[in-house]
């Protein structure tokens, strides 16, 4: 058991690992991509100095909160795009017919489809997310808390991106309706969850799950809480399997195109 | 065989009078536009799925503005509650209406796939073919978020205060400008995949400085050392300019507004003719 499950991440990281080769037969553009990443997210503090220059704190947060909310997401979404990046293409997948070349794979399907393709400029995000959390100064017990919280919060988004690419199994142009899901999230994760109250706060938190993949993560790192931090781990374990039986669920109800396709 | 009816022109265009056409300085683009335009008025449905998105932006950044305002009728940086709630929904309208693949996606694509070497053999400027094209793609796409704005707006945060419906005109103007100026300096932009393979990156850029300075902030609010500074950059045309007529309409700021925006569009303008005709040089096509 332990031995197969230890093959299984081994073709996956061998998998992330070629897919991150192909991208670098142009180093240039590799290397572009990854550092315009970085300073494209970089910009965006210059709209938390103008805001903090209205107010000492937006929704509870100081600058230093704000920075690690934005660095837990930056990681968290790098991460999950780097290694799981076709969890975020699904929908195509399975409209047009091309999951066939995994189905006839001798290894776990979802795994398969899921590391087939990485998101290169997706690596300058999770490095940015880090270069964040240096910059909110370094403590040891902070730093293993965010590299946790990055791997909880990497499986909420990959998760919640394969619940959405799975629907396509049962309805159609589902594609657009879960891209726009996802970036809906990534815009409400950086964000301080004191700005949304009533209607818009149950939303953060029960409808798309931003508040257990970051916003209860910056909470613990501030402040710790073993209460939240089992509500986070369980949850993130739980929505996991959940997707997982979507997805195999679904995939019952697959039906092939015909097309001929070769994964090599 | 007439130089229009090469292979590859879009089957309207085949079906009138190439000839004429191509000797009427101007309507071949007016043609490209029609027919664009018409293909995407079939995709109507397609764009409004899109409004989820502006939605969201556009509800984050009231709950952010209802949180920073705490006192009814104050002031920052000149703008009420809702003078700023209007600021970023136009700015947001500019740029989700305005946001299509044909300035960035496609040039860099057509360049990188090497599609350009069919492309500029055709009797029309290519530079000019994409900016016709993607006039005809937000022609449909702006006018249906300006009525979600309008919808949002007012349902959310009430009347623009102050808006008077004889300013429209000029208005839509402003709009269609700094749309427009938008395009040419993001075509310069993905032009320069002749050097570098993919400009995309400077796009990012690009983008986030239009997005973070421009569409969230009107410029007042920025320390008063940066504000010149920013009415140099096509922050003010593009974003602040339009936005900041609508929010607060003033004569003389019109006039200002405008004037700068055909400045810089003749500016961009000369820049994207320039940045085509030396990347072209770089052209190598192998085969195919």
């Amino acid at each position: 058991m332990l031995t197969a499950v230890r093959r299984q991440l081994r073709v996956c990281m061998l998998s992330v690992k070629y897919n991150i080769m192909r991208e670098m037969i142009n180093p240039v553009t590799f290397v572009t991509n990854i550092i315009f990443m970085m300073l494209n997210n970089a910009t965006i503090l210059v709209q938390w100095f103008i805001l903090f220059r209205l107010r000492d704190d937006i929704g509870g947060y100081t600058m230093k909160e704000v920075m690690l909310l934005w660095g837990l997401t930056a990681a968290s979404f790098g991460l999950s795009r780097v290694l799981f990046a076709r969890a975020f293409s699904l929908s195509e997948l399975i409209v047009s017919g091309k999951l066939d070349s995994y189905l006839v794979q001798p290894k776990n399907v979802l795994l398969s489809v899921m590391t087939s393709a990485t998101n290169i400029s997706a690596i300058g995000d999770f490095l940015y997310g880090l270069v964040l959390l240096f910059a909110c100064g370094f403590n040891v017990g902070r730093f293993f808390l965010f590299l946790l919280f990055t791997g909880t919060g990497t499986v909420i988004i990959t998760a919640f991106a394969l619940i959405l690419g799975s629907l396509s199994f049962w309805f159609v142009r589902m594609e657009m309706f879960g891209n726009q899901m996802v970036s809906g999230m990534i815009s409400f994760m950086t964000y301080p969850d004191g700005i949304f109250r009533g209607v818009s706060r149950f939303l953060v938190y029960f409808v798309i799950p931003v508040g257990m993949a970051v916003y209860h993560p910056v909470h613990i790192m501030t402040e710790f809480d073993a209460g939240m931090f089992l509500e986070v781990t369980g949850y993130a374990v739980f929505l996991m399997i959940a997707a997982v039986i979507v997805f195999y669920r679904g995939l019952k109800r697959y039906s092939s195109s015909s097309l001929m396709e070769a994964r090599m | 065989m007439n130089r229009c009816m090469k292979k590859g022109m879009p089957g309207q265009l085949r079906q009138q009078g190439y000839g004429e056409m191509c000797r009427v300085p101007g309507r071949k683009y007016a043609v490209i536009y029609r027919a664009v335009l018409m293909e995407n008025m079939q995709y109507a449905a397609n764009i409004a799925m899109g409004f989820f998105s502006y939605f969201v932006f556009i509800f984050i950044f009231i709950k952010l503005w209802e949180y920073i305002y705490r006192t009814p009728g104050e002031l920052i940086a000149g703008y009420t509650k809702e003078q700023m709630i209007w600021y970023v929904m136009m700015t947001e309208m500019i740029w989700f209406g305005s946001n299509t693949g044909a300035v960035a996606r496609q040039v860099t694509a057509d360049i990188r796939g090497g599609n350009i070497a069919y492309l500029m053999n055709k009797p029309y400027h290519y530079a000019l073919y994409i900016l016709a094209k993607y006039t005809g793609e937000w022609s449909i796409r702006l006018p249906m978020y300006a009525l979600l704005a309008a919808v949002i707006g007012a349902a959310m945060v009430g009347a623009v205060p102050g808006f008077r419906l004889v300013t429209l005109p000029v208005m839509i103007l402003c709009v269609v400008l700094g749309v427009t100026i938008n395009a040419v300096f993001k075509i310069c932009i993905s032009l320069f995949s002749f050097w570098i393979e993919d400009a995309t990156p400077f796009q990012w850029l690009y983008d986030k400085l239009i997005l973070v300075v421009g569409t969230v902030f009107p410029i007042e609010i920025f320390p008063v050392s940066l504000q010149p500074l920013f009415k140099l950059t096509p922050i003010y045309t593009v974003c602040y300019g339009p936005a900041k007529l609508i929010v607060d309409f003033r004569a003389e700021k019109c006039i200002e507004i405008l004037s700068v925006q055909v400045l810089y569009l003749a500016a961009g303008c000369a820049l994207m003719f320039l940045v085509y005709r030396k990347g072209v040089k770089k052209l190598y096509v192998n085969g195919g």
